[in-house]
């Protein structure tokens, strides 16, 4: 049984713990910074942050701001695309670990030309895989695959300070999933799971996926 | 991984609590491969607190020959059950950083650069320039003839990395000086 993480938005105040705590554990320098007019920096996913927490607001009906925080990683999709994409000119490029769900890159994938590797980024759904022209690989989120292999939680689960992060069996995260859903409907009637059954990385969402990002959900694309 | 019969002997010898089939060079798929090499593997767990706010998480730093290899929350400690903030999750790199600050620096007046001091002159600088700054400013009585005994023209700015000791007495020797401008870092 692969595993599963759940993201609840309700109780991530972007404090980007996480986002950092990623950083750290893959030894990733720091970007260069620029005021952009918003909290979230960097503006994208890079080679440098497989996590970044976004940041978005809107208008709520009462006219008051609704400020949403979205901590995007790769989904460690059950079927995951980008693999079938990349095995099908360079075979173990990225590979699929069974045993934990981690959908991962390798170092083969420098062998992948500039088209194939885009080819593979645009594949994905929810738009994570970022090129490195450094070592001219594919780079994005590895589930920490070296701490989960040892008994460990992810770097970005085991720091959050909300606990906005759970992480675990795929059948008992999703257990958890529904009921954190049925209990923040309370008070967001809006809240739903983004892709449950689809991906081992599970959102739970306020309100509509566009509220959060442009690549939440699948059917956004 | 290679499977060796002296690899094969060791890990199995290892026991059944470590023993993945992956281990064995059994497993099918290549991630394994990947989840092999742990950064902290070996390395000696060091309790530290973090030193940012007062909340006080407590820190586990990984040493390895005499060196910081890593940092993470400690699960075992009940105020942060291994969680941290973005500036409690940074704290490796807060010390690893070739931003850090390992000599004093001096800018004099209307000068654009910064000067690499040691410290025999800086620490005399600065208690000439208290010492003066006193001489000069202090107050004694107020308007009214009351004792005061203030200093105005020193403003203390007070960190985060300072723990609860140590601010006591910063603020003790800022009293004993007659300082009344102090704040925090946080605060500013």
């Amino acid at each position: 049984m692969p595993k599963s993480f759940l993201i609840d938005t309700t109780r991530c105040t972007a404090c980007r713990g996480c986002q950092v705590a990623c950083k750290e554990w893959h030894d990733h320098p720091a970007n260069v910074t620029k005021q952009r007019g918003t909290h979230q920096n960097p503006p994208d996913l890079n080679p440098y942050n497989f996590k970044v927490v976004r940041f978005r607001e809107h208008l709520g009906a009462d006219g008051q701001v609704i400020w949403n925080f979205f901590p995007e990683q790769c989904r460690h999709c059950v079927t995951p695309v980008c693999v079938d994409v990349a095995d099908m000119t360079v075979p173990g490029a990225m590979v699929h670990d069974r045993a934990t769900g981690a959908v991962l890159v390798t170092e083969k994938s420098a062998k992948l030309s500039a088209e194939d590797a885009q080819a593979v980024i645009d594949a994905c759904p929810y738009n994570i895989p970022r090129y490195d022209p450094a070592t001219g690989r594919l780079t994005k989120c590895d589930m920490c695959i070296d701490r989960v292999a040892n008994g460990m939680a992810p770097m970005c689960v085991k720091t959050c300070p909300t606990g906005a992060m759970y992480f675990g069996e795929r059948a008992e995260v999703l257990e958890t999933a529904r009921k954190r859903l049925e209990a923040v409907k309370a008070d967001f009637p809006k809240a739903r799971l983004v892709d449950a059954d689809d991906v081992n990385v599970i959102y739970l969402l306020a309100e509509e996926p566009e509220h959060y990002h442009d690549f939440v959900a699948f059917a956004q694309r | 991984m290679k499977c060796t019969r002296r690899n094969f002997l060791k890990l199995a010898g290892a026991g059944v609590l470590t023993l993945t089939l992956g281990q064995l060079g059994i497993n099918i798929d290549e991630a394994m491969a990947y989840a092999g090499k742990l950064k902290i593997e070996g390395a000696k767990e060091v309790v530290t607190i973090c030193p940012f706010c007062s909340v006080c998480c407590q820190v586990i730093a990984y040493v390895r020959d005499g060196k910081l290899v890593s940092t993470e929350g400690d699960p075992d400690h009940p105020v942060n059950e291994g969680a941290l903030c973005a500036k409690g999750a940074a704290l490796f790199t807060m010390y690893t950083s070739d931003h850090r600050l390992t000599k004093p620096l001096y800018r004099a007046p209307h000068s654009d650069k910064w000067e690499e001091k040691d410290w025999d002159w800086t620490l005399n600088q600065i208690a000439r320039r208290v010492k003066d700054a006193r001489d000069k400013d202090m107050i004694l009585k107020n308007e009214a003839g009351q004792t005061v005994n203030r200093l105005e023209s020193i403003f203390m700015m007070g960190t985060s990395h300072a723990s609860n000791e140590e601010c006591a007495v910063i603020h003790q020797a800022m009293r004993s000086l007659g300082v009344v401008h102090m704040d925090h870092q946080a605060r500013v």
